[in-house]
C-alpha cells in the first residue's frame, strides 16, 4: 500500500544554552556558554493513508509539534527519514508545498490588514491557481462553514472563532492532499469547535486528504481521529485507534466515593476484573456514604495512560 | 517556461500590491516616514549649510560648488535616503525570523526573499511617488540647479540599489536563525549606510583617500551618486561606475546570502509554531 506519509526513525536534538541564575553566571556567560542537548524525538514511525485523520495527542514538550513541523518541512530532522506525497519534507520543494497545508491554531495565516477575500485573491496567485476555480471553492468552503457575510471584513476585524473559519478556508484553497493541522479549536467556544469539527468530517469524507491533527481537545481526537497517535517524552508510546485503545486500556472504570465525616470525594481507577478487590478494599477504609462507577471517559484514559508513560521512562 | 514567468509576474505584482495596501492602511506611519521624517532632516541639513557658507570665504565656493548646490544636496538627500534604505521592512524580516512567523512563508511555494522584495519595491514605489513633490517643488521655487532631464535614470539607479539593500536585509534577518535579538545589527547596518552613502556630508568633501574609497563601494550609488548626478556633482560616469559597483556588491552579498540562509534553516527550530 502506498502511503501519504511514511516515517522512519525520525528524530530531532535541540540545542539549547543553560544558565545558572544571578549576574556572575551571566557574565560567565558571555564568554563561555554552556550547551544542553534536548531530545525531542525520538525514532518515531509512523504511516499515514490518505482520507485518515490522525489524532496526535502528547502533553505539552511532548514532541507532537516537532513531529509535525519536520513532516511539514518547517525544520530538519537530526537522524532518520520520511516520505510525505513522494518527497523529502525539509527539501521545501515546490510541488510538495503545494501539495501541503499547515494551519497553527495560534498563529494567523492569513494576512491581518487586508479583508480575507484580498487574502484569498493573494493565496490563489502564489499557489498558481485558476482564479475562478479559486473563488467558486472559497465560496463553497464559506458556504460548509457558514460565514459568507464575513469575507469581506478585514481579518483583524473578526472574532477568533470567524479568524479560524477563514483561517480554514485559506488553508484547504489550494486542495492539499496532505493537511497538518495544530490546535485547530484552541480558545473557540463549544459552539465553534463543533461547527469546525463537523467541517472538517464532511471535507475529509469528500476530498480525501491525510490529515495529522493535535489537539488538547480529546473531544476533537474522539470525534475525528480514525488513528491514535500517542507520544511521550519524544516517542510514539501508541500507535492504533480510539476504538482499539480504549478497549485495550486497563483503566477502564472510575469508582468515586465519600467516607462518612469527610467531604471529599476520591476516585479509584481500575480494571473490571479488579472490581471485587478494588470493593474489598474500599469496605476497610471506612464507612462509605456515597459511592458511584463510572466509565472512564477517553480524556482520562488519555491523561492517565500517557501519566502512566511518563512515569516509567 | 513562460507560464512560470507569469505565473512569478502574477504573484510578485499581488505581493508588491499588499505592500501598497498595507501601508496605507497605516496613514500616520506612511505621512511620518514619507515626509514628516525626511523634511526634519532637510530642515536641519539647510540651516547647517546656511550657517557654514555665512563663513566661507570670498569666492562663495566650498569644495569648487556654490550654496545653492549644496541646499540642493540638502533638499534632496534624505528623501532619497528614506528610499535607498529599508527600516520598516528588515525589522519585519527580522521578527518574522525571530518570531517564527516566518513558517507561514516557509510551508507555502515562494520564496522569503521574493516575498519581501515584492513588497519592499511596492512600498517604495507608493514612497517615491508621494514623497518626491517635496523636494521637486522645493527645487523649483528656489529655484535650485537640479537636472530634471537625469531624474529617470537616476531613479532607475536607486530601484537597483534597493536590490541590494534588500538584500542586506536579508542577510541581516538571516542572523536571527542563529540569534534571538538582531536589532541592534539593523541600526548598525543603516547607521554606516547613511554615513558611506553620503547621506550626511557630500562625499566629494570628505579626505581624498576616504572618498575614492567610498566611491569605489556600492554603498554611495543609493544617494550620494544619484544625487550628485542630478545636481551636476558628477556626470554619467559616475552614474555607469555606481551601476558596476552595486553589481558586484550584489554578488557579494547573494553568496553571503545564500550560504547563511541555507545554514540558518538547517539550525531553524521552528519557534513559536
Amino acid at each position: 500500500m502506498k502511503y501519504a506519509i511514511e516515517a522512519k526513525n525520525l528524530g530531532r536534538v535541540y540545542k539549547t544554552y543553560s544558565k545558572k541564575e544571578g549576574i556572575i553566571n551571566s557574565l560567565k556567560g558571555f564568554y563561555n556558554r554552556k550547551y544542553t542537548e534536548k531530545v525531542a524525538l525520538k525514532n518515531a514511525n509512523l504511516k499515514i493513508e490518505a482520507g485518515k485523520i490522525v489524532g496526535l495527542v502528547g502533553s505539552n514538550g511532548a514532541g507532537k509539534t516537532t513531529l509535525l513541523k519536520i513532516l511539514s518541512g518547517l525544520i530538519h530532522p537530526s537522524t532518520g527519514t520520511a516520505n510525505v506525497l513522494g518527497y523529502e519534507p525539509w527539501k521545501r520543494d515546490n510541488e510538495f508545498l503545494k501539495q501541503i497545508s499547515i494551519l497553527l491554531g495560534q498563529k494567523n495565516q492569513l494576512w491581518w490588514d487586508i479583508t480575507p477575500l484580498d487574502s484569498y485573491s493573494l493565496l490563489t496567485k502564489i499557489y498558481d491557481l485558476d482564479p475562478v476555480r479559486a473563488k467558486k471553492r472559497v465560496m463553497d468552503l464559506a458556504n460548509l462553514l457558514q460565514c459568507e457575510q464575513v469575507l469581506d471584513t478585514q481579518l483583524r476585524r473578526l472574532s477568533l472563532g470567524e479568524r479560524m473559519k477563514m483561517e480554514i478556508i485559506g488553508s484547504l484553497l489550494h486542495e492539499p492532499k496532505v493537511l497538518f493541522l495544530d490546535e485547530p479549536t484552541i480558545g473557540l467556544d463549544i459552539v465553534a469547535q463543533n461547527s469546525i469539527r463537523n467541517f472538517l468530517e464532511k471535507y475529509v469524507k469528500e476530498f480525501q486528504p491525510a490529515i495529522i491533527l493535535t489537539s488538547h481537545y480529546m473531544d476533537d481526537i474522539a470525534q475525528l481521529a480514525d488513528q491514535l497517535l500517542l507520544i511521550s517524552q519524544g516517542e510514539i508510546v501508541y500507535d492504533g485507534n480510539v476504538e482499539h485503545f480504549m478497549q485495550t486500556t486497563d483503566l477502564k472504570k472510575k469508582l468515586i466515593y465519600r467516607l462518612k465525616n469527610s467531604t471529599e470525594e476520591k476516585e479509584i481507577v481500575f480494571s473490571s476484573q479488579e472490581l471485587t478487590q478494588v470493593l474489598s478494599d474500599l469496605a476497610k477504609a471506612g464507612e462509605v456514604v456515597d459511592l458511584k462507577v463510572e466509565e472512564v471517559d477517553f480524556e482520562d484514559a488519555i491523561h492517565r495512560f500517557l501519566e502512566a508513560e511518563s512515569g516509567t521512562r | 517556461m513562460k507560464t512560470q514567468f507569469t505565473a512569478f509576474l502574477k504573484r510578485n505584482l499581488a505581493l508588491a500590491r499588499l505592500g501598497i495596501v498595507t501601508n496605507l492602511e497605516y496613514r500616520f506611519n506612511f505621512i511620518i516616514d514619507a515626509f514628516i521624517q525626511p523634511i526634519l532632516s532637510v530642515g536641519i541639513e539647510v540651516l547647517l549649510w546656511i550657517a557654514i557658507f555665512k563663513t566661507v570665504d570670498a569666492t562663495g565656493l566650498i569644495g569648487g560648488f556654490g550654496r545653492d548646490s549644496y541646499l540642493a544636496y540638502a533638499v534632496w538627500a534624505p528623501f532619497l535616503g528614506r528610499i535607498a534604505i529599508s527600516w520598516m521592512y528588515e525589522s519585519m524580516m527580522v521578527e518574522e525570523v525571530v518570531s517564527g512567523s516566518i513558517n507561514t512563508i516557509l510551508t507555502r511555494p515562494l520564496s522569503f526573499f521574493e516575498y519581501y522584495l515584492s513588497q519592499t519595491l511596492g512600498y517604495k514605489v507608493i514612497t517615491t511617488v508621494f514623497s518626491m513633490t517635496v523636494p521637486i517643488a522645493f527645487s523649483l521655487f528656489f529655484d535650485l540647479p537640479v537636472h530634471y532631464e537625469r531624474l529617470p535614470a537616476a531613479f532607475i539607479l536607486v530601484v537597483y540599489y534597493i536590490l541590494l539593500v534588500h538584500t542586506m536585509s536579508f542577510i541581516v534577518s538571516t542572523l536571527g536563525f542563529y540569534l534571538t535579538r538582531v536589532r541592534s545589527f539593523t541600526l548598525l547596518k543603516n547607521l554606516s549606510l547613511m554615513l558611506l552613502g553620503g547621506e550626511l556630508v557630500p562625499i566629494d568633501l570628505m579626505p581624498e583617500n576616504l572618498s575614492s574609497i567610498l566611491l569605489s563601494l556600492p554603498f554611495s550609488s543609493g544617494v550620494y551618486v544619484p544625487l550628485a548626478f542630478i545636481t551636476g556633482r558628477g556626470d554619467w560616469d559616475l552614474l555607469y561606475r555606481g551601476f558596476f559597483n552595486i553589481s558586484w556588491g550584489l554578488v557579494v552579498a547573494g553568496i553571503l546570502s545564500y550560504f547563511l540562509w541555507n545554514r540558518g534553516v538547517r539550525e531553524y527550530t521552528g519557534t513559536g509554531a
